[in-house]
């Protein structure tokens, strides 16, 4: 077996909150633990809902934030210790993010395809004009092109069309994962099937493993291959994704399947269900 | 008309709808330096809400559905603009026309016969005021009783919500999310007035609050006959709470109807797509999103504004509006492919 | 660009005054390419004649045409203000810019530099300056020391822009796509500072022109160069208005007022419409 992906250990971070007088430490993530095949690409969910820490651990692995403990490593190398432009360039090039609000990811006052080429140039080593051909290419992957979106700013664009936008530019450099921070949740329902059906076309045919965060089971269930899920900073589930769905045995992954949804009034269990279980938290919090 | 669900004592209901949407127009004019831009935010919609009735409203970003809402309650404000039809509500002891109505006879509507429940509940509860005073603010003078059994009455209808006394005492920080929700719920229900509007309220909860939060608004409204005016793009919410839904897209009306049957057998295209394309738990099955983008409403498609993304589109839809016409019992639909006898 | 300007000129009635007046002032300084007589020489014409079609402005009790010294004195006093705010506009970039997204020690020591200058007080500096510089005192000396004074408050701004923008998620994507500090920096990142660059660079105009009025008015100064400044000074200095030569003082008084008003005008029209939010709402109102 060679070198995992992506292995993640024993990783935590601590927040201060508070003003100077009386501050607060907040465990954001504490104890986490993750591996990815380096031989198969597979999409791995991490579930959760806010608070639970999963935003910080994404930040943490595309090195944007420093773990306070434990350690993570990429393809073998520690990805808190890479240092100066080349070595940050390299990582970039294997390793990209996709944000959870597509109106956000791109600055509002300048073109989208501004970012294509720029990924172009400094993580595919393109010249002017390959950068062009790149650019199309991997807006072709995504079910876009150049005619549609060159030179459009993003108010221009859809929510659905921007977030596929971000995909292509994060595909550029041919990287060997995509850590996706909710996705989908600002994407417009008809439009986010679309998306998630990609997520497992680049797996299947692109051969990139995915890491997808996201607090909706329904679309976890539909493309994940392994499922994690994380509860106020700690990992409380993980295996295999319809099997950990299908039966879950954790007390929060049980509260969270069962306070999911469906789309479907004819299935509607009585909402009034819900009132017999007992809430977590009924006291007002002391300020 | 009402789902198959818990029958609470219910006060005999009053005949007529409690809210009439005819022919509204609702759009966002702006002046920029010389540059006029109208959105057609609403454009030309019925509906109507009848006594006791939970009413969904679904639909994407600028499918027009949180401007209808905000006209309906009366928060117009420049550059929005009513431009055309009216609103009607109707309560005991009269009936008044929101869109005509100026700004004195709103107020008085307010929390007693109109009320509304924000995504945000922090818009509504100051934060530097303890909750017990935001009651007093917004509802005391409806009520029009002494203070201590003012108290006693909210503290009644906060165990409604499973919130204790002790809530009242609080400041909204000092709460959580979910609390601060069904404290906002607590508040637009406090007066039993007739309507009650929703928009969003659970969007920005965990899926497990939510749950318990979208049931205590279903018991409250059932126990109070209250009618429900509930927006949201979550169509699964839909499913399970509304008696009757509407499907907005691009500020028209496209389908309405009872909300079993229009999951079971949607007609309009885009219904059709929207609720084959909602992943559930537990299939494999794939689903398809669908192509394009909601149009420009500054610049909408001539015709049926969902033709360019339509398969069943023919010429006719790129010409002609279709109406929103009958398609059976208490059910419209506003498309020429799925009801040809529109285009008569 | 041109469509913007005839835009403003059209609908916003501040703009247009504020053009109309500066364009007034800017045609006087202009006009002292024609003038007759330089402007150091004394006793040209008969002294202290009142307006009359051969002397518009009159004359001064030094013997000057009123109306050519009046050209060459706005005409100084316009470059030393376009001066100073220029040299502070550039100063105050580079620390504010650097200061917000470097952040940490750079941070620090650059803001409590900064916080001296901002309670230095200028006046008393100023004064002392010209006494230690006094026969070498020149005008592009003051400028500097004038520059190097008036760029801690708008460098706190800029900082403060700058540091909220760095955290915004396109500055994320920026990095990932390869870009260089310096590139975000000034591609990205100075699209929502210039705004605030361009408004205080009207106001500061107005400063260093009011302070070097003053500082002239009281001959802390070098004298001998016309400016607004000079001209009264030596109004005062030969008692104009108590020898009833009022227009020597009227009308240097006059045009230095309308500057002011014209640079204010326009400062305040065109800051709401450069500010970004609103670039923004007329970019979605044109497509």
């Amino acid at each position: 077996m060679s070198v995992p992906l992506l292995e993640v250990e024993g990783v935590g971070r601590t927040f201060r909150t508070g003003g100077q007088l009386r501050p607060r430490r907040v465990r954001a993530v504490g104890g986490v633990s993750l591996t990815l095949d380096g031989d198969r690409p597979e999409i791995l969910a991490v579930i959760g809902e806010s608070g639970s820490g999963k935003s910080t651990l994404a930040r943490m692995i595309l090195g944007l934030l420093p773990p306070a403990e434990g350690t993570i490593r990429f393809a073998g190398a520690p990805v808190a210790a890479r240092r100066g432009r080349q070595e940050r360039l390299a990582f970039m090039r294997r390793v990209q993010p996709i944000f959870q609000n597509p109106f956000e990811a791109f600055n509002p006052l300048k073109r989208v395809d501004r970012y294509l080429f720029a990924t172009a140039r400094w993580l595919a080593g393109a010249g002017p004009d390959e950068a062009r051909s790149r650019a199309e290419r991997a807006l072709r992957q995504v079910g876009l092109s150049l005619a549609e979106v060159g030179g459009r700013f993003p108010h221009e664009l859809s929510g659905g069309q921007l977030q596929r936008v971000a995909i292509a530019r994060a595909l550029i450099p041919g990287p060997a994962l995509l850590v996706a921070d909710e996705p989908v949740s600002m994407v417009d329902a008809s439009l986010r099937m679309s998306i998630v059906n990609l997520f497992r076309t680049l797996r299947d045919e692109l051969r990139v493993s995915i890491l997808y965060i996201t607090h909706d089971l329904a679309t976890a269930y539909y493309i994940s291959d392994r499922i994690m899920v994380m509860q106020k900073g700690r990992v409380v589930e993980s295996g295999p994704a319809r099997a950990v769905l299908d039966e879950p045995r954790h007390p929060y992954t049980r509260q969270l399947k069962d306070a999911v949804l469906q789309p479907d009034p004819a299935a509607a269990e009585t909402l009034e269900a819900a009132l017999a279980a007992p809430p977590e938290e009924e006291a007002p919090v002391p300020g | 008309m009402a789902a198959a669900s818990v029958a609470a004592a219910q006060p005999a209901p009053r005949p007529g709808p409690v809210l009439e949407v005819r022919g509204l127009r609702a759009y966002y004019r702006a002046r920029h330096f010389g540059v006029v831009r109208e959105v057609r935010a609403v454009d030309e919609v019925d509906l109507a809400v009848l006594p006791g009735q939970i009413y969904g409203l679904a639909g994407e970003s600028s499918s027009g559905k949180s401007t209808l809402v905000k006209t309906i309650a009366g928060a117009v404000q420049p550059p929005l603009e009513i431009v055309g039809g009216s609103i009607r509500l109707s309560f005991r002891g009269g009936a008044v026309e929101t869109s005509r109505a100026g700004a004195g006879e709103l107020r008085a509507l307010r929390w007693k016969h109109l009320s509304y429940i924000m995504q945000g509940s922090m818009s509504v509860l100051n934060p530097v005021r303890r909750i017990e005073r935001t009651f007093v603010d917004f509802a005391a003078r409806h009520i029009g009783l002494p203070p201590a059994e003012f108290r006693r009455l909210v503290e009644a209808h906060l165990q409604r919500l499973r919130l204790e006394p002790a809530v009242l005492d609080a400041y909204p920080h000092q709460l959580s999310g979910g609390m601060r929700q069904r404290v906002a719920i607590a508040l637009a229900t406090l007066c039993r007035p007739e309507l009650i509007i929703a928009d969003e309220p659970t969007t920005a909860l965990d899926v497990v609050v939510q749950k318990r939060v979208l049931a205590l608004i279903r018991a409250v409204q059932r126990e109070l006959g209250s009618s429900l005016l509930f927006v949201t793009h979550d169509l699964a919410v839909h499913a399970n709470l509304c008696d009757r839904l509407g499907i907005m897209y691009a500020g028209r009306l496209v389908e309405e109807g009872p909300t079993a049957e229009l999951f079971r057998a949607p007609r309009h295209p885009y219904t059709r797509h929207l609720i084959a394309s909602l992943p559930r738990i537990g299939d494999t099955v794939p689903r398809e999103g669908l192509e394009g983008a909601p149009p420009n409403l500054a610049d909408p498609p001539p015709g049926c504004r969902f033709h360019p993304r339509c398969p069943l589109a023919t010429e006719v839809c790129r010409q002609r509006v279709p109406p929103l016409a009958p398609a059976g019992p208490g059910r419209r639909v506003a498309c020429f492919a799925a009801l040809p006898e529109s285009l008569a | 660009m041109l469509v913007v300007l005839r835009d403003l000129l059209r609908h916003r009635p501040e703009f247009a005054l504020g053009a109309v007046l500066v364009g007034i002032v800017l045609a006087v300084a202009a006009m002292s390419l024609l003038a007759p007589h330089p402007p150091e020489l004394t006793y040209v014409v008969p002294p202290d004649l009142p307006p009359s079609a051969a002397h518009p402005m009159g004359t001064t009790s030094r013997g000057q045409d009123t109306f050519w010294q009046l050209t060459f004195a706005i005409r100084n006093t316009i470059l030393f203000g376009l001066t100073v705010a220029l040299l502070s506009r550039i100063l105050s970039l580079i620390i504010g810019l650097l200061s917000g997204y470097l952040g940490g020690a750079v941070d620090r020591v650059l803001m409590s530099i900064n916080d001296t200058f901002v309670v230095v007080p200028l006046f008393p500096i100023l004064v002392l300056f010209y006494f230690v510089m006094r026969d070498s005192m020149s005008w592009a000396a003051l400028a500097l020391v004038m520059a190097c004074l008036g760029w801690a408050y708008d460098a706190r701004l800029i900082r403060s822009i700058t540091m909220s923008l760095r955290t915004r998620e396109f500055t994320e994507s920026a990095v990932f796509s390869g870009m260089t500090t310096r590139q975000i920096v000034l591609q990205e990142h100075l699209p929502y500072v210039l705004p605030i660059v361009f408004s205080t660079t009207l106001n500061n105009m107005n400063w260093s022109i009011g302070l070097e009025v003053t500082l002239s008015v009281l001959g802390f100064t070098s004298i001998n160069t016309p400016t607004i400044g000079v001209m009264i000074y030596w109004a005062n200095q030969h008692t104009a208005l108590v020898a009833g030569i009022w227009w020597w003082i009227f009308f240097p008084v006059a045009l230095v007022v309308m500057l002011f008003v014209g640079l204010f005008l326009l400062a305040v029209s065109m800051n709401e419409f450069i500010d970004p939010r609103s670039r923004l709402a007329r970019m979605r109102g044109g497509s």
